[in-house]
């Protein structure tokens, strides 16, 4: 061993940050909980407010909710929202756990491909399936009256209740699926094995075992799923109107374009009282959440999985899930790229008689080429600010002392279960309110984005939390030991070690932003368009060609940034191990 | 100088009282063992040293400086202790190489680049890793990984070093090494160390002082000699090492030694003790397996004094000793020898000055 001369050797003592941690970490708090809350803030003031905020005088009133209360139409909507969302969710989380324990538990053929397609329905554009939906299945679709006129054939009346309920199940069941799908690969597969030995055949192990051991999961994917169907608003606005079966998202988007005299009070009331069914809904799954760790069986090592056989079933079941994505995916995505060359899609001329680019050469023009450059510009940008943002904000709230640190997670996840729709009110109201500020925000793409980004952010947030909970916190403490701030040590350790997590967060919020279109409906203006609410306007007014072109652009966008990701992604993170230090 | 003064520590989680009045003095240069089983408050003692846990209750100095004091509202921030710790699961930083998990430091103390390299290839030198600097730690095996930690904690030459269990992560063999390795490396820099460990042979071998925690209460400090021959009471008896506990009355009492009945087999038992002690007062005795001395029935070494009877119900070979589990009339005592003794009925001698009374 050499002989330093330690005591002889004086280092100087690390100096004090100039701006301590703690002013940081208040300012993120605050932008944080401003951007989530503050907007709600004005909506609520509008809703018991005697007049819109925009006019002088007014005084305190209730009369908003009386007015609404009185409405029968409003109740109808909240009772066609409640059969509608329950289907949903009673098909989807069917589904997903289904596909979720044929996936992980058997002998499924193909089943390592399915794993991964059939995330595809929750990762494509939500807006561009449901005009797909409609193009071919749609009343006058192609294949609906393929089926009736050439066939004599019935199909599934896709614009009533229970088929709109479908088309949602259809886009949410990959949630029911990552759900099931990750509590399965948590718990010890030698359990189910446990059973099998007790003599027990795969039905019953299934049914006594693997099935009661996702209770949690289901209930957790259920009130999610629940909360997302009532909250959505393509698919009421774009099928059910028409039939005139109306929604709560759709009365108050209704109420709010349509009426002869827009009364912004009763709109505010009723977007409060979404709100506050959304907010006890997250409430509610937070408990259950609470309630999964306690089902947490000891930390299954991930592996050697015996896989229940299906026999002569391998196939059919395969047969079964692909036919899902055929129609979740396949034929909706088919029915746009069809759509987007021809003059017109019928069953009474073939579509290669009818083949034209002129749907394509419109995108180059006027209001669709201004919103795909808006789109890709604010997805961008959009995406940078806000993964930055979510990536200090959850260092704040799981590596910081900051006392009012609890409150983040909360906070962040909270726009996931908040209609777009009423986030899109929320900032109408705030810029309306914030002068000079709000006024250059209403104005321009970036109000938009702010609004498109607040609502996204728990995307970030779901990426990032668990990779930073993989981090060993003594390396942090480690930093501070060697005499680094809160702030270098986040700088120099913490977030180097989060740079996977940061890029796949990244992704996931150029595409959300991408693909976002509800909280844009009320703060869109002519010259600030965005690729969703261009399609959505442009399809009621009975454009569909060079919407259909639209859509695939967003599909095509979408599909590039998340297989480039993918790929990045898996060579990105291959070289570094993120534990504690030794490998355990 | 730097002299480690913690004061009447109080912290609470809940219901629980995790550390209670816990205070003790850590001498210049001294490698102090807070020694306890897990969860018994010696990890949040050192988490406060360190600044990372925040009592609820009392102070802490080093080197005259005051790091906390709960009455005035004082905290210095970890950072700015300037003390080296080696955590236990080392906390490398994994996207670092081992160069420049030394350099950190120095960087954070803004050193020209040039004396960076020189101190880090320095310590790299005294922590046996100069070849390695390039690596990055999934290239390194454990034990490495654990001289980059403490290398880390060197490097820019804190005024104390606090190890969190580092040795856990080791296997046998390996431990053994590093424990003295450490040891010597302490006392060449003579630095004043504060040591974690639940492991009583590394506290034992590796201390000037021990300090036996439970329960979040400091339950005894000495010499390693003294809290394994001298336990003061039952629970540092057990945890540190093993021990036969005898528990009788005092019948007499003469020249500071008290003569012992514990039952039947066990009469007149003559044991060594500091103070004097009233007869009929009940006491328990602990004697280390190690300091009986046995033999077979027959044989004439030990008569009379401290001498019973006993007969052995099971022998384990351990490699360098036997371990005899004796019954001496419905007292089970444990024995340990080099020796080994074939006949089933034994004679036991128990010196007196092996004999500690414990509360």
């Amino acid at each position: 061993m050499a002989s330093v001369a330690h005591d002889t050797l004086v280092l100087p003592r690390p100096r004090r940050q100039l701006l301590p941690a703690g002013v940081l970490q208040a300012a993120v708090w605050l932008l944080v909980v401003g951007l989530i809350v503050g907007p709600f803030v004005p909506m609520l003031y509008a809703s018991v407010r005697d007049r819109p905020l925009y006019e002088a005088g007014g005084v305190l009133t209730l009369d908003a909710y009386r007015q609404l209360f009185s409405d029968g139409a409003f109740w109808r909507a909240w009772v066609n929202t409640i059969e509608y969302a329950s289907l949903t969710t009673a098909v989807a989380v069917a589904g997903g756990a289904a596909a979720a324990i044929l996936v992980s538990r058997t002998d499924l053929a193909l089943r390592r491909a399915f794993g991964r397609l059939i995330l595809l329905p929750i990762l494509l554009p939500p807006l561009g399936l449901v005009l797909g939906w409609i193009v071919v299945w749609g009343p006058g679709g192609y294949l609906t009256n393929l089926f009736s006129q050439r066939l004599h054939i019935g199909t599934l009346a896709i614009d009533t209740v229970p088929g709109m309920s479908l088309i949602e199940a259809s886009r949410l069941l990959p949630v029911a699926y990552m759900t099931c799908e990750a509590a399965l690969a948590r718990a010890d597969s030698s359990l189910e094995d446990a059973a099998r030995s007790a003599g027990a055949s795969p039905a019953r192990v299934l049914r006594s075992v693997t099935i009661p051991m996702l209770r949690p999961a289901l209930l957790n994917s259920a009130t999610l799923i629940f909360t997302l169907a009532v909250a959505s608003l393509g698919i009421p606005l774009l099928l059910g109107t028409a039939r005139n079966i109306k929604f709560v998202s759709s009365y108050l988007y209704l109420q709010w374009t349509n009426a002869a005299q827009p009364d912004p009070a009763t709109v505010s009331a009723g977007a409060m009282m979404l709100l506050l069914v959304a907010t006890l809904l997250l409430l509610l799954r937070n408990r259950l959440l609470g309630a999964e760790a306690r089902y947490v069986s000891i930390a299954g090592r991930a592996g050697r999985n015996a896989m229940l056989p299906l026999r002569a079933l391998r196939w059919p079941l395969a047969a079964l899930i692909a036919l899902y994505l055929v129609f979740s995916t396949l034929i909706p995505v088919l029915g746009l790229a069809v759509m987007s060359v021809v003059v017109v899609l019928t069953p009474l001329v073939a579509p290669w008689h009818l083949l034209t680019w002129a749907n394509w050469h419109q995108l180059a023009t006027g209001e669709f080429h201004r919103a795909i450059v808006n789109s890709l510009e604010i997805s961008l940008v959009g995406a940078v600010l806000a993964t930055a943002l979510v990536a200090i904000a959850t260092l704040v709230a799981h590596r910081s002392r900051f006392p009012l640190r609890k409150a983040l997670p909360f906070v962040m996840l909270y726009p996931r279960a908040t209609p777009g729709l009423i986030v899109g009110i929320g900032f109408f109201w705030t810029y309306l309110l914030t002068w000079g500020v709000g006024s250059w925000l209403r104005g321009s793409i970036w109000g938009i984005m702010l609004a498109f980004c607040v609502r996204n952010l728990p995307f970030a947030y779901v990426v990032m939390y668990p990779t930073l909970a993989r981090i060993g916190e003594e390396l942090d403490r480690a930093g501070r030991a060697a005499g680094a701030g809160w702030w270098r040590t986040s700088r120099s350790i913490v977030l180097p070690l989060l740079r996977p997590a940061i890029f796949s967060a990244f992704i996931l919020m150029f595409v959300e932003i991408l693909c976002d279109y509800d909280p844009a409906l009320f703060l869109v203006k002519p010259g600030n368009e965005v690729i969703g609410t261009t399609m959505l306007s442009q399809f009621i007014q009975g454009t569909v060609g060079p919407v259909a072109a639209l859509a695939m652009v967003q599909v095509g966008v979408t599909v590039v940034v998340l297989g480039l990701g993918a790929r990045l992604f898996k060579y990105g993170s291959s070289s570094i191990g993120v534990t504690g230090g030794h490998d355990a | 100088m730097p002299e480690i003064d913690v004061a009447l520590l109080g912290k609470t989680f809940g219901e629980q009282r995790a550390l209670d009045d816990v205070s003790f003095t850590v001498g210049d240069g001294e490698l102090f063992t807070l020694l306890g089983p897990s969860g018994c408050g010696k990890s949040t003692t050192l988490m406060s040293i360190a600044g990372f846990q925040t009592p609820d209750e009392g102070r802490i100095a080093v080197g005259g400086e005051q790091f906390f004091d709960a009455s005035r509202r004082l905290n210095v921030a970890a950072e700015r202790r300037n003390l080296g710790i080696v955590f236990q699961s080392y906390a490398v930083w994994p996207h670092m190489t081992v160069f420049d998990n030394l350099a950190f430091p120095l960087k954070v103390r803004k050193l020209s680049r040039k004396d960076v390299g020189t101190r880090v290839r320095e310590v790299l030198e005294l922590v046996d890793l100069a070849p390695y600097e390039q690596r990055y730690p999934h290239q390194l095996s454990g034990g490495q990984q654990q001289r980059v930690a403490l290398g880390r904690a060197l490097v820019y030459s804190p005024s104390v070093l606090l190890l969190d269990e580092p040795f856990s992560n080791l296997d046998a063999k390996l431990r053994e090494r590093a424990r003295s390795w450490v040891k010597d490396l302490q006392h060449t820099l003579g630095l004043t160390t504060i040591f974690v460990t639940h492991d009583q042979d590394e506290a034992l071998s590796m201390s000037d002082r021990v300090l036996v925690m439970n329960g979040g209460v400091v339950q005894q400090v000495g010499t390693p000699e003294d809290v394994y021959r001298r336990p003061v009471n039952r629970f540092v008896a057990e945890f540190v090492g093993r021990v036969n506990l005898i528990t009788g009355m005092v019948a007499r009492y003469e020249n500071s030694t008290a003569i012992v009945d514990a039952g039947e087999a066990v009469r007149g038992l003559r044991v060594h003790v500091e103070h004097t002690l009233l007869p009929h007062a009940s006491l328990t005795v602990a004697v280390r397996p190690e300091s009986l001395v046995v033999e077979p029935a027959n044989a004439a070494t030990y008569n009379g004094t401290n001498t019973i009877s006993a007969r052995v119900t099971s022998i384990a070979f351990l490699g360098d000793h036997y371990q005899y589990e004796l019954d001496a009339g419905g007292l089970a005592l444990t024995a340990q020898s080099p020796k080994q003794v074939d006949s089933a009925d034994v004679k036991v001698h128990i010196p007196p000055d092996a004999c500690a009374v414990v509360e």
